[in-house]
């Protein structure tokens, strides 16, 4: 038995037990991306690396056996240092997104690619679910918004964007006809929030606060609700759109009070009645003035991550901070203030509305549009035959849905080089010198698509193929910076997985081998 | 099926009856099917795997990882440049470039259109005294410049197909080797007229037909003896003449040369020289290896050096058995038979002898450790996997010491009690394996290889490996993984391979210039080799000293001694009268050492104190002309691509450090590029997982600790040196004659031909490629 400390820790260890075997029986964690148990240890990604403080030297901890008297620290700055090192350093030659600049672009932050896969396979319930998560307002948007998405898109680079806003509105369309079942929060937290104004904004906060189990009430001048979109023309967003987004809304547990013009008085007595107050006014030309709250020059003044504004429980969204066109930059902040609020209320703290790290690698070579195309159809960009304020038909979404490029990882949850640039705040961009690796995509039965441009080199499908006796399975090619994990002969994926497709997908830290139909956002 | 997969298939099967059909007979199958076919054909790898153990990922993974294997069909000659540390400083990489153009290749392209011809570069052939060197198949030429290609090939051509006996190294001109008159051009030599000298000889020579190189040399420290004139005749015999007045040049000349027609005459005397393999420009090939004494030229030379892994270099025929027992070959084996195992590593321990191939570990302790370890078998490697760029000393000693090096793999061997024996020997060096291998055979002829030893009950027998080019095999846990038949990845250690190395076996790992050291220290006892060296380096070093110094060579030096005495006493000095900037050691791993630390003493401790690292002992000598920057990029590029490409610091790390230094050499680097560089290099270091990443960033390390100015001139836009091609430009100034030479050389016309008129070069057109100012006359061509 061998006897070594870990983190202060003394523990006692079989002859033969890695460093990372033992702190795990500590409950010490240690980061890891090239290490899968049962497939021996082979040493590539070093982000497991770990301090003998007797001699200060760094090692991997996941093949590295434990040896009498080593003292071993697992989490000090150097050991994050080293960690954040190996992702910068492998984050620079990892060409793949994350997130598809649409959804990146969208100022709400729209699943745009999984509304879309879900729209191409008919299930339009789940669609509509997706965009709801970060659209309150969906089929008034698929009507009025601008749609900077589109800009984003990949598919414009090919040929045309996909008409991802008529899509959006098309399947809150869809969910409008059936008619929407009124939220119902899984428990109530007894909290209040009180929000005024009851336009993009207001109504946004309102319902993911509502959803979130905490007692809304809203406060409007106005005779009913909407704020600026009522100077929108009927032609573009049919009144009857909009009165039945809102009620679908504001069909729940949700109070409105109209015609309430909310003055500085009554803001204090809001803020003791209430957990939380929420400004979503409108533009405010003036008028908080001498209300002892902080105003720049736009607005209400605000932690930009948090939208809190310089008094207590009192946050702020939507053109009350700057005056805008566009309405799905308030629905956005809508949603967020709420996440923020919520967590508040959970925790205790005001914290940032999170921003997860995303790996982006920018425009496609011309070469690439072949790649992508692989996944997606020849098609021209479908317009609405019915026009824009009606919107698409069944056959339309359908097939302008298809048209979808994915640009999106598979694996944006499980995805270990993602998880860990998080906890490390690794920079992506840091040692970008060199032109990037080409993408290149293949796709094999059961759903398995291989991106070679993301992979890291950790080995682990090289090793699972070997274990499983693949007739052909995967190698490594060549050496150095330019070493590829590849099927021998140029055969294809399909040929080297032939018993071992599934795990193999499973088991890849990243999202280079995944199954195209995981859709771990939609769990 | 077709006829040709059919001969294909019945040539796989034939190697495969040969080598065998398990997993590590992969490399030497792969071999011999290249050797076939000048290429690695799929059809025959589908074969190997249908047929043998051998798995298509594992073939694929061994066939793409060392880079002696080719996938693609390659011409029907091979070109082969070397970018060794040695040729690189002389200017490789325009030679690759002026070959390239030769060939019209573009991007990636190697073969000509016609098929004729592959065009690669290879890491270091090991010639690095005749730098730059190209290798056109079996012929190496020597001093290749930009200007030389056509001859190159005109030569190689008129040789295709001819058979008999030919010289296997050639000038890049083409023509024999007839001799060479070296004339000083130190400051004293000029002071007491070496220019009128010279200019006597150039005209003493004309209309002759002697093909005699003239050729100028620095000072060679005899000051008191000025003009010195050194004649180096057909026979490689050298003769130093001392106060040469120019009336007695003709009878020099004459004494030594017949005009031509009487050459071939000549040619049939034996080859007599001493330092024909060893020192710089007069390495005639290494397939002759009569050996005459010296005389005064080499002396200095040899005065400094003390021979024991080289002891009777230049008396020693290299396959004589007879000759090396009568020097006392063998008899420590026979002594060692009688010893207790036990006293065998002692001696070994208390010698001092630490290992030669670069981390200096302790050898009778290595030794002790394998020893210790209870198993059915054990193994015991020879590691002659060279792969430094600029180096040969591995190359030199199994070429020219064969029983040396088997005595003592034979005494570890049986100290340690291995049962079988590797020699990993480098694939860049065939004449190390055919002289291995017939020493081996002549080894068993005479029972000191196989069973039952000199009539002992000690068995060992010992096998060749050959390599397939992959510098990180010198790693031990890299080339154990070789020889498995594995890509040559390192991993972890522990476990070590005295523990568990090859096969899971206890594995005694020594480098080749060790296992050429212990006959010696068995033969003279313990304490004669620990009283050489210093406190903590004991006994000698082999080191190969090229680069811009007047006689480079193999040389064995007690530990201690000065980089100065290397340089200037043993070397003598730098070339062309040109000042010290500072020597390489070490090689990738190693670091870069600034004439202000001329005196640092060479030893393990005082090398890693300042930055370097014995490595495994090439010195490369670096004048004011060689820019630092520049070198520090060539090692990184060299590590970047021979990295094996497991771990992230050293597959990315070395990647992109080189990037920055691409960055700056090409005059778009920052300040904030020299403070990422140092990270990275940090990190390289302490996170890669085995010794070629951690120690990659040295080169980088040293050079920015001793030439930082040089980083910060090139961030401001110039290159001291006028080394980085991006960031000068070529003019003529008034010097010029008009004789045309340059516009006639130019390759792409950026020079119009103006006889008799000042030319000057159309910088929108210049490639860089040097070869005007190489061929300029009055030395008009400036660089800025």
């Amino acid at each position: 038995m061998i006897k070594l400390t870990i983190n202060s820790q003394p523990i006692t260890v079989p002859e033969g037990t890695t460093l990372l075997e033992a702190a795990r029986t500590l409950q010490i964690d240690i980061p890891t991306m090239c290490h899968l148990e049962g497939t021996g240890h082979f040493t590539s990604c070093m982000v497991c690396l770990v301090k003998d403080t007797r001699n200060g030297r760094l090692m991997a901890s996941c093949s590295m056996p434990a040896m009498e008297g080593m003292n071993i620290i697992t989490d000090d700055d150097e050991c994050r240092e080293s960690r954040k090192a190996s992702l910068e350093l492998l984050l620079s030659e990892h060409v793949g997104d994350c997130e598809a600049p649409c959804q990146l672009v969208c100022p709400a932050h729209m699943n745009i690619p999984l509304m879309n896969r879900l729209i191409a396979a008919g299930n339009h319930d789940k669609a509509i679910e997706v965009v709801k998560r970060d659209i309150a307002l969906p089929a008034i948007l698929g009507r009025i918004c601008p749609a900077p998405c589109e800009a984003g898109c990949r598919r414009k680079q090919v040929d045309e964007a996909v008409s991802i806003c008529l899509l959006k509105g098309f399947s809150a369309d869809q969910e409008l006809e059936k008619g929407v079942t009124p939220v119902q929060p899984k428990e109530q937290s007894g909290k209040k929030v009180a929000i005024i104004g009851a336009g993009p904004a207001g109504l946004a906060a309102a319902f993911y606060l509502n959803k979130a189990g905490h007692q809304v009430t809203i406060f409007e001048k106005n005779e009913k609700a909407g704020g600026d979109l009522f100077q929108i023309e009927e032609s573009v967003l049919p009144a009857k759109v909009m009165e039945a987004e809102f009620s679908a809304i504001l069909n729940s547990d949700i109070k409105t009070h109209f015609n309430v013009e909310v003055d500085q008085q009554r803001l204090e007595q809001l803020q003791q009645e209430n957990d939380a107050v929420v400004l979503a006014t409108g533009a405010i030309n003036g008028q908080l003035k001498g209300w002892g709250i902080s105003l720049s020059k736009t607005g209400v003044e605000v932690n930009k991550d948090t939208y809190q504004t310089s008094i207590d429980k009192v946050f702020a969204i939507g053109n009350a901070l700057r005056s805008s066109k566009l309405a799905v930059r308030s629905v956005g902040q809508g949603k967020e203030v709420a996440f923020v609020i919520d967590q508040y209320f959970k925790t205790k703290e005001v914290k940032p509305y999170p921003s997860r790290f995303n790996s982006k690698f920018g425009k496609l070579q011309e070469t690439e549009f072949v790649e992508y195309l692989k996944e997606s159809v020849d098609e021209k960009r479908l317009e609405a035959t019915r026009g824009k304020a009606v919107g698409f038909t069944m056959e339309e979404a359908v097939a302008e849905a298809k048209r979808c490029l994915h640009c999106d990882c598979r694996n944006p949850e499980s995805c270990k080089l993602r998880e860990l640039s998080d906890i490390y705040g690794a920079q992506q961009k840091r040692f970008q010198y060199d032109e990037r690796f080409k993408v290149e995509k293949e796709f094999a039965p059961q759903n398995i698509v291989y991106e070679s441009a993301k992979c890291i080199k950790c080995g682990i499908c090289v090793r699972i193929t070997q274990q499983y006796q693949e007739t052909f399975g995967f190698s490594f090619i060549g050496r150095g910076f330019d070493v590829k994990v590849g099927v021998p002969f140029s055969e294809s994926v399909e040929k080297a997985l032939e018993k071992t497709a599934a795990l193999v997908a499973e088991k890849c830290p990243t999202g280079a081998l995944a199954k195209t139909n995981t859709e771990e956002q939609l769990k | 099926m077709t006829e040709e997969i059919q001969q294909i298939i019945s040539q796989v099967d034939k190697v495969i009856q040969q080598k065998g059909n398990t997993k590590k007979a992969l490399i030497p199958i792969l071999q011999a099917i290249q050797d076939e076919y000048n290429y690695l054909p799929e059809e025959a790898l589908r074969h190997v795997c249908d047929t043998t153990e051998i798995t298509p990922e594992n073939i694929t993974g061994v066939a793409s990882f060392y880079s002696q294997f080719r996938m693609k069909k390659a011409g029907q000659h091979l070109i082969k440049v070397c970018v060794g540390t040695a040729c690189h400083v002389k200017g490789a990489g325009q030679v690759y470039d002026a070959f390239k153009r030769h060939f019209n290749l573009t991007g990636d392209e190697e073969t000509d259109a016609e098929g004729n011809y592959t065009l690669e570069k290879v890491s270091c052939l090991g010639c690095c005294t005749l730098a730059p060197v190209v290798q056109v198949d079996d012929v190496t030429y020597g001093h290749v410049t930009t200007d030389k290609v056509d001859s190159v090939l005109q030569d190689f051509e008129s040789q295709v197909g001819k058979t008999g006996k030919k010289s296997k190294y050639r000038n890049a001109d083409g023509s024999e080797f007839q001799g060479e008159i070296r004339i000083g051009l130190g400051s004293c030599c000029v002071a007491s007229g070496s220019d009128e000298v010279k200019k006597e000889i150039e005209q003493t020579i004309e209309g002759t037909g002697i093909n005699l190189q003239l050729k100028n040399v620095g000072c060679v420290g005899m000051c008191h003896q000025v003009p010195l004139v050194e004649v180096i005749d057909e026979n490689k015999k050298s003769k130093l003449y001392a106060k040469v007045k120019p009336n007695e040049v003709a009878d020099i000349i004459h004494e030594h040369f017949k005009p031509k027609g009487l050459i071939d005459r000549l040619r049939s005397n034996t080859f007599h020289w001493l330092e024909k393999m060893q020192t710089d420009t007069v390495w005639e090939g290494v397939d002759r290896y009569a050996i005459d004494v010296r005389d005064e030229m080499v002396s200095s030379f040899l005065d400094r050096q003390l021979p024991i892994a080289t002891e009777h270099r230049g008396v020693l025929n290299p396959l004589d058995m007879d000759e090396y027992r009568s020097f006392g070959g063998f008899d420590a084996l026979k002594r060692i038979l009688q010893t207790d195992r036990h006293d065998v590593i002692r001696m070994v321990k208390d010698s001092g002898l630490r290992g030669r191939g670069g981390a200096g570990f302790l050898t009778g302790l290595k030794w002790e450790l394998v020893e210790k370890e209870k198993a059915e078998k054990k193994y015991l490697i020879c590691n002659g996997d060279e792969g430094d760029p600029g180096a040969f000393m591995d190359r030199m000693l199994l070429e020219s010491y064969p029983y040396r090096v088997i005595e003592g793999m034979l005494i570890a061997a049986w100290a340690v009690q291995a049962t079988d024996g590797y020699f990993y020997i480098r694939a860049e060096y065939p004449l190390a394996v055919t002289r291995i291998r017939q020493a081996l055979i002549n080894c068993r002829e005479q029972n000191l290889v196989g069973k039952n030893i000199l009539g002992s009950d000690f068995s060992f027998d010992i096998q060749i490996y050959e390599g397939a080019g992959a510098f990180v095999c010198g790693e031990e846990t890299a080339l154990m993984a070789s020889i498995e038949g594995n890509r040559g990845f390192p991993t972890i250690r522990p476990p070590f391979p005295a523990h568990k190395g090859l096969w899971g076996f206890p594995t005694l790992i020594n480098n080749t210039e060790t296992f050429a050291q212990v006959s010696y220290i068995i033969r003279n006892g313990e304490s004669r080799f620990s009283e050489i060296g210093t406190e903590n380096s004991k006994g000698t070093k082999v080191f190969s000293l090229t680069g811009k110094v007047n006689r480079g060579g193999l040389i064995e030096v007690p530990m201690g001694i000065t980089i100065r005495q290397i340089v200037e006493e043993i070397g003598g000095g730098v070339q062309n009268g040109k000042q010290f900037k500072a020597v390489q050691v070490g090689g990738p791993s190693g670091g870069c050492i600034p004439a202000s630390l001329y005196d640092t003493p060479i030893d393990y401790h005082s090398l890693l104190e300042v930055g370097a690292m014995m490595g495994s002992g090439g010195l490369v000598v670096l004048d004011e002309d060689d820019c630092m920057v520049d070198i520090a990029r060539y090692f990184l590029s060299f590590t970047q691509n021979e990295s094996c490409g497991k771990c992230t610091f050293c597959r990315v790390g070395t990647k992109r450090m080189l990037d920055i230094l691409n960055r700056i050499t090409s005059g778009k680097g920052t300040k904030k590029d020299l403070e990422e560089l140092k990270y990275l290099a940090e990190w390289t270091r302490k996170g890669s997982l085995c010794n070629l990443g951690k120690s990659a960033p040295n080169p980088i390390v040293t050079t920015l600790r001793y030439f930082y100015e040089e980083y910060e001139a090139h961030i401001e836009g110039r290159c001291p040196t006028g080394k980085c091609t991006a960031m000068i430009t070529y003019s003529i100034n008034d010097e010029c004659i008009g004789c045309t030479k340059c516009a006639q050389k130019c390759p792409v016309d950026a020079i119009k031909f103006e006889p008799h008129k000042k030319h000057s070069v159309n910088t929108e057109l210049c490639i860089k490629c040097d070869a005007c100012r190489q061929v300029c006359p009055v030395d008009a061509v400036e660089v800025v």
